[in-house]
């Protein structure tokens, strides 16, 4: 019961952090979500029997079911790995971590749009636009 | 028969490195194999039908079946010996340079034809199909410039045609329950049931006629004669169209009767015969002449085939075996003039005959044989067709017609015989001011081509010898035992006749060329197919465009509300529709799970509401950690662990990311906020209804109680969490792991391609005349913390390590435990370039997964991937293959977080080497200016 109301309420913070436009907030709801899908996968276990399913003769009645457990904890790895991916994408944007693609909207609240600094492969070294000069 | 093979696999093998370091001379000492698994073949065909049996994919039912009989011979013949000639022609006619790809693709198209034809496995045929496909799109591909559009082209219809054969397969091999191909043609589905038998002969047929470019697919052909000569003469001698009249042989035992295939074969051979006997008449480029009479022949042939009479079918062979001779030699023959004379225009081209008579010669010997001029075996195999078609079963007009429509189209095959002969050697020499004066080419050259051309002639004279071979073939590709009996004189009977009068007319239409030349030279094709097959493709990809168009968007939040949006609507119909559940089991919830939940509740609200960056990423942490208390609560503590130690290093890295975007969110009008609000709600309902309804419903799962109850005896750890990860879903945790690599790899190419934003400039919060605001004696406490707490952390670590299989630990936890330890020795650091771990992260990364998967061959020992494997103690400390496992993960996971630390720490981020240094010394430089206060 509590962990489906927990579920729920973090899949509607999930959800509309997912409707915001910075990217931060997106990965934010990456977060939330994650916490709910792993209370859902565990509460699939039943949280009835609560014992640690830890030792050489145990009982079923009395453990929780390690399948769900063993899920959890790669799950949760792996989503501390795909986090920092997207925290890298949210920073490696043109100005902010604005994910909009509506370019009146970013113009309105930004600076010019600049392109890309680039690797040159020549030169060996980043050219960003506007201070080639400063070899 | 397997020698064979073996022997044109090696050479396959070999032929890149010969062709790279011999060169062209590699051309001669690959035709020997070739030439050697010809004599192996025939031996193995002594005794009869031979079959050999490789298991490949079991699971599949697919073996590498082979059966030789007497159609796999001929065919298996003509590819090797055409095949060694074309080899043997290519050491000359290239340019002596290296040539590894270019040997090493046509050894590896000969092995793919010997393949299919050899194959007795409707999967091994199609393999070998897509194979030869494959093999002449590259070989066309990379012949010279400009040949990448016809090579497409080619592939596109070729591999269309593949398609149509794989659902041939599919269909044939759920109907008759096997891919064997002898149990397939013998099963009695083909006379029981008459939508299978129709619906294979539509599909077979598309992809024989795509394959031996036959109308409305046969414009592949002329275009792709843009490759080499080699390359084009072994694509229409004896490779690539061939395949497509093999596979009509193959089925024409079972299909021979079937109205709809005779009625594409003999339709689609005769237009297409039509089309390439006056394409043929037309063209002055001789290569491009060749190409339109392959055409025209492979119509002939279908038609004969579509016929299917045992007779018909017997002088369709007889024809495959001439045309592969006579074209082969034309093809090497206009080769040989374009490199001695320097074009193949038939209007730059002319009196060759005195300059290069040997080629003169061979020319004449093949040209007649095409033209089916007594006594090559041109014309015994046009003489056999004339008659087949002229007893054609039907009506009794029926088959006079046939035979006076093949007439017509042999008057033309006169024709344009005549058209290379004449155009080549005959009429005065011409001597272009400045171009090469053409010399015959050295016996080396014309050598090989002599075989072939010469063969037609002695084939001619002593057809009996074939006898055996044909007979063995007919049966084999007629399905009743045939005996056959080749010979040049038949006594006086229509096809003589026509033949007489193909004769007469095909001189005189000669004599008429400069007229004939005249009436077709306007003829132009209204519809190209070239056109046809562009237009398709260009259509397929603006289609697929346009398709995507209609949801593309780089607004990540359109794609993560679509299918939230799905799910809700989703579950609101189960709802309405109702459910059919267990009770649910009372007793899942405790007075401390209603203090967590109030926490969590907290936490979300928090981050929603949170008006800058460093509130939400704080506040997050509040449901983390209630998440993370709640583990402990429902007795997962490996689970906890975990979920603790990532909470705290995603903080870190969140910290160090933060100074790059800005302090604060935007704020958006209320107005947005209600859709977005209403969906959330909708979404949280949906997830406490699906999760009431779908769990705590049963007792704990069957695989769970086996993990309990039997676990620890068959692994020897008493973790039972741990003991599924390492051991039993171990393979799952290998796949896991890469995923993380990968994410720490990809981290670190995102970032050296793109470089990261850069950082704010710090608010001043500290007076700068405190000593506080000097980084090395600010850090003076967190120091001093971290040199006590850092070995400690990585002690804690290893000893989480060791006990993981036993009690709550493990790879992942002492990883992240070991990660903790950087993080605070990073963060205590003065500055960025102290901070910096120099460990090298992609070894640690590599080797952590390459060690997870060395664990899992180490288990091949015991019988499969993966399988436990105990050794003894060490102390306490079980030494087990799941210890070893565990290791690479740890290595892999520590390997990640140092990425993480090391690359979005620094304000140097993402930059090269040499940046960094360049960027250090603009520093120094800037402080000394800046004026001193």
């Amino acid at each position: 019961m509590t962990l489906a109301l927990a579920a729920g309420v973090i899949v509607a913070g999930a959800v509309y952090l997912f409707s915001r436009r910075e990217m931060m907030r997106v990965i934010l709801g990456f977060v939330l979500l994650s916490h709910a899908v792993n209370l859902m996968i565990v509460a699939a276990g039943g949280t009835f029997n609560r014992g640690e399913p830890i030792g050489k003769d145990l009982d079923p009645s009395e453990v929780a079911d390690p399948l769900p457990q063993a899920f959890v904890l790669t799950a949760i790895v792996i989503a501390f790995s795909i986090t920092i991916f997207m925290l890298v994408l949210a920073i490696t944007g043109r100005r902010d971590d604005d994910v909009t693609d509506d370019p009146a909207a970013a113009q309105s609240t930004a600076g010019p749009d600049l392109p890309d600094p680039r690797w040159d492969p020549v030169s060996r070294r980043v050219i960003t636009p506007g201070e080639e000069d400063d070899a | 028969m397997l020698p064979s093979l073996a022997l044109v696999a090696a050479a396959t093998i070999a032929s890149p490195f010969l062709g790279r370091y011999v060169g062209r001379n590699s051309g001669w000492i690959l035709a020997v194999p070739l030439a050697a698994a010809a004599g192996l073949l025939v031996a193995a065909a002594g005794d009869g039908v031979v079959e050999t049996s490789i298991d490949w994919l079991p699971t599949l039912g697919a073996a590498l079946s082979l059966r030789l009989d007497g159609l796999a011979l001929l065919f298996g013949l003509l590819v090797l010996g055409i095949g060694a000639v074309v080899l043997a022609y290519s050491a000359r006619y290239l340019k002596p340079r290296r040539h590894g790809d270019f040997f090493g693709l046509m050894t590896l198209f000969a092995l793919a034809m010997l393949v299919l034809v050899l194959s007795d496995d409707v999967v091994v045929l199609f393999v070998a199909w897509e194979a030869t496909t494959l093999c002449s799109f590259f070989l066309i591909g990379r012949s010279a410039t400009g040949t990448r559009e016809p090579a497409v082209r080619t592939l596109l219809v070729t591999a269309f045609g593949g398609l149509a054969l794989l659902s041939a397969a599919v269909v044939m091999a759920v109907g008759t329950g096997t891919t064997r191909l002898s149990e397939i043609l013998a099963d009695d589905i083909w006379a029981t049931d008459s939508t299978f038998t129709t619906v294979v002969a539509v599909l077979l047929a598309i992809a024989a006629f795509t394959k031996s470019a036959q109308f409305p697919f046969q414009s592949w052909l002329p275009d792709s004669m843009v490759a080499i000569t080699p390359v084009s003469t072994y694509l229409h001698a004896a490779a690539m169209v061939k395949a497509g009249i093999y596979l009509l042989f193959r089925f024409s035992p079972v299909l021979g009767e079937v109205p709809v295939w005779q009625g594409m074969l003999v339709g689609a051979g005769l237009i297409t015969a039509a089309l390439g006997a006056v394409g043929a008449l037309r063209r002055h480029d001789l290569k491009e002449l060749l190409a339109y009479s392959t055409v025209s022949q492979l119509g002939f042939l279908v038609a004969m085939i579509g016929v299917g009479t045992p007779d018909a079918i017997e002088a369709a062979l007889v024809h495959t075996l001439a045309h592969a001779l006579f074209k082969s030699a034309l093809f090497m023959l206009v080769g040989v003039i374009d490199v001695q004379a320097g074009t193949r225009d038939i209007r730059r081209l002319g009196g060759l005959r005195r300059r290069m008579p040997v080629t003169a010669t061979l020319t004449v010997l093949a040209a007649s044989s095409m033209a089916g001029i007594p006594p090559l075996l041109g014309f015994l195999s046009k003489e056999g067709l004339l008659e087949a078609f002229w007893d054609a079963p039907g009506a009794p007009w029926v088959g006079p017609a046939f035979a006076v429509t093949i007439a017509v189209l042999a008057v033309m095959t006169f024709g344009y015989s005549a058209r290379i002969v004449l155009g080549a050697f005959g009429g005065p020499a011409r001597d272009d001011a400045g171009a090469v004066v053409p010399r015959e080419a050295p016996a080396t050259f014309w050598g090989p081509v002599a075989l072939p051309a010469l063969a037609g002639v002695v084939l001619g004279l002593t057809p009996f010898v074939l006898d055996g071979l044909f007979a063995d073939a007919a049966t084999a590709a007629a399905g009743v035992e045939m005996d056959t009996h080749l010979a040049l004189w038949h006594g006086v009977n229509p096809a003589l006749v026509l033949s007489v009068i193909i004769l007469v007319l095909g001189i005189v239409l000669v004599l008429a060329r400069a007229r004939v030349d005249r009436v077709l030279q306007p003829l132009d094709s209204p519809i190209s197919g070239l056109a046809v097959v562009d237009a398709l493709r260009g259509g397929l990809i603006a289609g697929g465009k346009r398709i995507g168009h209609l949801t593309q968007t780089f607004d990540p939040r359109r794609h993560l509300v679509m299918p939230v949006v799905v799910l809700v609507a989703i579950a609101a119909v189960v709802a309405a529709s109702g459910l059919d559940l267990d009770p649910r089991i009372p007793g899942d919830s405790t007075a401390l799970d209603w203090g967590l939940l109030a926490f969590v509740s907290v936490g979300v609200v928090c981050v929603i509401v949170a008006r800058t960056r460093m509130a939400a990423v704080v506040t997050i942490g509040v449901v983390g950690f209630a998440v993370t208390s709640w583990f402990f609560a429902l007795g997962a503590a490996d689970v906890a662990l975990t979920q603790l130690l990532v909470e705290i290093l995603t903080l870190v890295v969140m910290v160090l990311l933060l100074r790059r975007l800005p302090w604060s969110f935007r704020q958006r009008r209320r107005g947005n906020r209600i859709a977005p609000g209403l969906l959330a709600v909708g979404a949280g309902v949906a997830t406490t209804a699906a999760v009431l309804a779908f769990t705590g419903r049963r007792e704990m799962s069957a695989a769970g109680e086996y993990y309990v109850t039997q676990g620890p005896a068959e692994t020897g750890g008493a973790n039972v969490v741990n003991t599924i990860l390492v051991d039993f879903r171990a393979l799952d945790t290998l796949g896991e792991l890469t995923v993380l690599g990968m994410a720490g790899i990809a981290i670190m190419v995102l970032l050296r391609s793109r470089r990261a934003l850069e950082p704010r400039e710090p608010e001043p919060v500290i007076d700068t005349e405190l000593p506080i605001s000097e980084p090395r004696s600010n850090t003076v406490f967190i120091q001093t913390i971290a040199r006590f707490v850092g070995p400690l952390t990585v002690v804690l670590s290893v000893f989480a390590l060791l006990r993981g299989h036993q009690e709550p630990g493990g790879g992942f936890i002492a990883a992240l435990i070991g990660g903790a330890g950087l993080a605070l020795a990073y963060l205590a650091a003065p500055s960025d370039e102290e901070a910096r771990l120099k460990v090298p992260h992609v070894v640690m990364i590599a080797a952590g997964i390459a060690i997870a998967a060395g664990a899992g061959f180490l288990g091949y020992a015991e019988g499969s991937f993966l399988a436990p494997i105990h050794w003894g103690y060490v102390g306490p400390v079980g030494i087990t293959s799941a210890l070893v496992f565990d290791i690479g993960v740890y290595l892999a996971v520590i390997g990640v977080v140092l990425v993480a630390l090391n690359y979005l720490g620094s304000h140097l981020l993402g930059l090269p080497p040499e940046r960094i240094v360049q960027d250090k010394r603009m520093r120094g430089r800037n402080r000394e200016e800046a004026p001193r206060s």
